[in-house]
C-alpha cells in the first residue's frame, strides 16, 4: 500500500521512479542474482560476508523482465552474478554487456550459471514445441523448485565464492553444509505433509512445477496455458474439463502473477480448488526464504488436497 | 468432441458476443462518425489506471472503492474527450486520444512497478477472454447495457454526431461509452472489443446510407462473424479472442470485395473477377521471376502451394530425389515420435512406481538432445533436396509460372477472341451505351 501523496507524485511525474539502493557495507562481497530464489541460496552460503540482492521482483514473470537503469548500476558494482540460465533470464546477457563489468562477464571469475550440472526435465529441441511445452528447447528452467537441486546450485555458489574470496572459503563451506543439513531434515517433513497428495491428479496453469512434481511424486494431469502468454483455446479447455471430471481432479495450481480467468473457469465448472503456490521466494509474503518457500507451498498444496 | 458438446461449451461465449455486438455496433457508428477510432482503447486504459490507483492506495481489486476509482477516471477521461473536441481544428482529436492512451498506460505501468503484488488483477481489466465468460458476469452487465441501450435509443438524435453539438451531450456520450467499454474489455479483451466496435459499423457504413439500415447490417455482420470465429476457434483449438478478431477482419474483407455488387450486380462481379485475375497473374509472374533469380530462397507462393498439395513437389523432383526426401521425412517423424515417447516415459515416472534417478535423467536428456539434432539433420536434408531440385528446374518451373500468368492476366489474350474484340470496340466508342462507364 502506498500513501496517497506517493501515488500522486508518480502520476504527475510519470517518468521518474524514485529508486533507492539498499545500504551495503563496504567490505562485503556484492552478489547480484537474477531471481529471489538464487539470492536466497547465495545468502545461505555467503552469510554475513556477502551482500546479496536480486533483480527481478518475485511477482513479475522473470522471462518478460526488462532491466532498469538501476540494475545496470548494481551489475557494474557487483563482484559476482548468479543466473538461472536455460534461456530463462536471457535479458541478463545484454545487461552484463552494458554494465561493462569484466569480473562477472560470461566466463569471468564471478559469473555463475546455476543450471550447470542440473539433471533437466522436459528437454525438447529448440522450437519443437511438442504440445505441453515451455517456450524453451533446452529444458524446463524452474529447477530450483526441486529443493534438492539446491545442493548443485549452492555448490556453484560455493566454488565461485571460494575463488573470489579465498579467505572466507572455510566459512562458506561450513555454512553450505549446515544449510544442506537443514534442507535434508526438512525434506521428509514435506514429503509426509504431501503424502495425501501423492499420485492424485492436479492441473497447473503453466509447466512451472515439473521439478516440484517429480520430487514430491505429484501427478500433473494437464497444463492450462500451453505457451506462455497465449490464452488456452476452447477445445483445450473443453478437453481439460472432461479430463478433470473423468479423473476427479481436485486442485488447480497457479502462481500469484499468473492470470486467474481460465483457472477460475475450470474450477467453477468442476468444483476443483485453486491453490496459489509461490513459484519463487517472496512471491507470497510467507515464502520469505528458500526453505520457507517450500514450507509455504507444501502447506498450501496439502491444504488444497486436504479432506 | 461432438457438436452438442461444442454447443454447450460455446453457448455462453456466443451469448456474450451477441450482447457485445448489439451495443458496440451502435457505439461504433457514432465513433466512426466522430472520427475517434481508438477512443475505446484510451477509455479502457484510463479505467484500468483508475483501478491501479485504487489498488496502490490499498483497496482490494473488484471492491466498491476500486470500481468507484475506475468509474471516476473514466468520467474524467470522458470530460477530457468532450472538451477537447473544440481543439480539433488545430490538433486532430485522434492525436489527443493516442496521447491519453499512452500516458494512461505508462502511468499505470509505473504504479504497478511500485506495488506489484496483485498487479495481475489490474491487468485482467484489459485482458478478458471471451471463452471463459461466466453466467454471473453476463448477468451483471445486462442491466447496465439495457440502460445504456435505452438511453441511446431515447436520445438518439441528441447523441448522434452533429457539428456544434452541446458539450453536455458529448460528455454523456463519452461517459456512457466509457462505462460500456470498461466492462466489455474485462470480458472480451482489448482487441476483440475494438473489433466489435469498429468492424460491424464499418460494414454497415459501407453497404447502407440510412443509420437504421447501417445498424441492422452491422448487427448481421457481427453475429455472422462471431459465430464463425467461435466455431473455427473451437474446431482448430485456437485462442478464441484472436480467432474472432480475424473472423471479423475476414467478414469485412468479404463485404468490401462484394461492395461493388451494391450498384450493379453483374458489372460489379465482372470487375471483381478481373481484379482477382490481375492480382493472381501478378503474384504468379513475380513468383516465377523470383524462382529463376533466387531458387534457394523462400518461395512464398510455391512453398504455400506445396504445403497445401505436397504432391506438387514430385512435378520437379526426380525419382531419386523423391526417395531421399520421403525417407528423410519418415526418419524425422520417427525421431519426433521417439522424443515424445521418452518425454512421456519420464513424465509418468514422476508419480508412478519409481522416480528416475539423476543419472537416468541425464541419459534421457542426452538421448532427447541427439534425437532432436538428428531430426533437424533430416529436415535439413529435406530442404536441401528440394532446393537442389528447384535450382535445376528453375527455368522450366519459373517459365511455366510466367506463362500461366500471361494466360490469366485479363485483357491480353482475350483481345484476340472475336467476341472480346467486339466488346473492346464497343467500349472504345462504337455504339457506346448512354451512361455506361468504361
Amino acid at each position: 500500500m502506498l500513501p496517497p501523496t506517493h501515488v500522486l507524485l508518480i502520476l504527475l511525474a510519470s517518468c521518474v521512479a524514485a529508486v533507492s539502493l539498499p545500504a551495503v557495507a563496504r567490505d562485503s562481497l556484492k552478489i547480484v542474482a537474477t531471481t529471489s530464489d538464487l539470492r536466497s541460496l547465495a545468502e545461505a552460503v555467503g552469510g554475513a560476508r556477502v551482500a546479496a540482492s536480486h533483480i527481478v521482483p518475485p511477482v513479475v514473470d522473470p522471462e518478460d523482465y526488462q532491466p532498469h537503469p538501476n540494475d545496470l548500476r548494481r551489475l557494474r558494482d557487483a563482484d559476482m552474478v548468479v543466473r538461472v540460465g536455460l534461456d530463462f533470464d536471457l535479458w541478463l546477457d545484454q545487461a552484463l554487456a552494458q554494465s561493462g563489468n569484466k569480473a562477472i562477464a560470461k566466463g569471468g571469475p564471478g559469473y555463475v550459471d546455476a543450471s550447470l550440472a542440473i539433471a533437466l526435465l522436459d528437454v525438447r529441441g529448440g522450437g519443437l514445441g511438442g504440445g505441453d511445452g515451455h517456450a524453451h528447447g533446452t529444458g524446463n528452467p524452474h529447477y530450483w523448485l526441486d529443493p534438492m537441486n539446491a545442493e548443485i546450485i549452492t555448490g556453484h555458489v560455493l566454488e565461485t565464492l571460494a575463488r573470489i574470496d579465498p579467505a572466507g572459503a572455510r566459512d562458506y563451506d561450513a555454512r553450505r553444509v549446515a544449510f544442506l543439513k537443514r534442507l535434508r531434515e526438512k525434506l521428509p517433513e514435506w514429503e509426509a505433509q504431501l503424502a495425501a497428495a501423492r499420485r492424485r491428479p492436479l492441473i497447473v496453469q503453466h509447466n512451472t512445477w515439473s521439478y516440484f512434481e517429480r520430487r514430491f511424486r505429484l501427478q500433473v494431469a494437464g497444463t492450462i496455458e500451453l505457451r506462455p502468454g497465449v490464452p488456452a483455446g476452447p477445445a483445450h479447455l473443453a478437453a481439460l474439463l472432461q479430463q478433470m471430471r473423468e479423473r476427479s481432479v481436485a486442485v488447480i495450481v497457479r502462481q500469484p502473477h499468473e492470470p486467474e480467468r481460465s483457472a477460475r473457469f475450470l474450477a467453477d465448472r468442476t468444483g476443483a480448488r485453486i491453490a496459489v503456490l509461490a513459484g519463487s521466494v517472496q512471491s507470497v509474503p510467507q515464502a520469505s526464504d528458500f526453505i520457507a518457500l517450500f514450507d509455504y507451498n507444501v502447506a498450501a498444496l496439502a491444504a488444497a488436497f486436504g479432506k | 468432441m461432438s457438436f452438442s458438446d461444442a454447443a454447450a461449451f460455446l453457448a455462453l461465449p456466443l451469448a456474450a458476443s451477441l450482447i457485445l455486438v448489439a451495443i458496440h455496433a451502435w457505439f461504433g457508428l457514432q465513433v466512426l462518425a466522430r472520427g475517434v477510432i481508438f477512443v475505446d482503447l484510451a477509455l479502457a486504459q484510463v479505467a484500468a489506471l483508475g483501478a491501479t490507483v485504487a489498488f496502490a492506495l490499498g483497496h482490494p481489486p473488484q471492491s466498491a472503492a476500486s470500481m468507484a476509482w475506475s468509474l471516476g477516471f473514466t468520467l474524467a477521461g470522458a470530460l477530457v474527450l468532450a472538451f477537447t473536441r473544440s481543439w480539433s481544428g488545430r490538433i486532430p482529436q485522434e492525436a489527443l486520444i493516442g496521447i491519453l492512451y499512452v500516458v494512461a498506460a505508462a502511468a499505470g505501468f509505473l504504479l504497478i512497478e511500485q506495488a506489484p503484488q496483485g498487479a495481475e488483477h489490474v491487468k485482467q481489466l484489459l485482458t478478458g477472454n471471451i471463452v471463459t465468460v461466466g453466467a454471473a458476469e453476463l448477468k451483471s452487465i445486462m442491466p447496465l447495457y439495457a440502460a445504456v441501450g435505452a438511453l441511446a435509443w431515447g436520445l438518439r438524435s441528441k447523441l448522434a454526431h452533429r457539428a456544434g453539438a452541446h458539450w453536455a451531450w458529448e460528455l454523456l456520450f463519452y461517459a456512457a461509452f466509457g462505462v460500456v467499454v470498461t466492462s466489455s474489455v474485462a470480458i472480451a479483451g482489448v482487441l476483440l472489443v475494438f473489433s466489435f466496435l469498429i468492424i460491424p459499423a464499418a460494414i454497415g457504413v459501407l453497404w447502407a446510407e440510412r443509420p437504421a439500415m447501417q445498424l441492422a447490417l452491422g448487427w448481421l455482420a457481427g453475429v455472422l462473424a462471431s459465430i464463425a470465429g467461435l466455431l473455427i476457434s473451437f474446431r482448430f483449438n485456437l485462442p478464441t479472442g484472436a480467432t474472432m478478431v480475424c473472423a471479423f477482419g475476414a467478414v469485412l474483407v468479404l463485404a468490401g470485395i462484394a461492395s461493388p455488387l451494391r450498384t450493379g450486380p453483374l458489372r460489379g462481379l465482372g470487375r471483381a473477377a478481373r481484379m482477382a485475375r490481375a492480382l493472381l497473374a501478378a503474384a504468379l509472374a513475380l513468383s516465377g521471376l523470383w524462382l529463376i533469380a533466387a531458387p534457394r530462397a523462400d518461395q512464398p507462393l510455391l512453398d504455400g502451394a506445396e504445403y497445401l498439395f505436397p504432391s506438387l513437389r514430385w512435378s520437379y523432383m526426380t525419382g531419386a530425389e523423391r526417395e531421399i526426401h520421403e525417407d528423410a521425412k519418415l526418419q524425422a517423424e520417427r525421431y519426433r515420435h521417439e522424443t515424445d515417447r521418452l518425454n512421456e516415459r519420464e513424465r509418468r515416472s514422476r508419480w508412478e512406481d519409481r522416480n528416475m534417478d539423476e543419472t537416468e535423467l541425464r541419459r534421457l536428456s542426452s538421448f532427447l538432445k541427439s534425437y532432436n539434432e538428428m531430426r533437424k539433420g533430416e529436415e535439413f536434408v529435406m530442404r536441401e533436396v528440394r532446393a537442389r531440385a528447384r535450382v535445376r528446374e528453375r527455368w522450366p518451373l519459373g517459365g511455366a509460372m510466367l506463362l500461366a500468368a500471361l494466360l490469366i492476366v485479363p485483357g491480353l489474350f482475350s483481345r484476340l477472341r472475336p467476341a472480346a474484340l467486339r466488346a473492346a470496340l464497343r467500349a472504345r466508342g462504337y455504339r457506346n451505351p448512354p451512361g455506361g462507364a468504361s
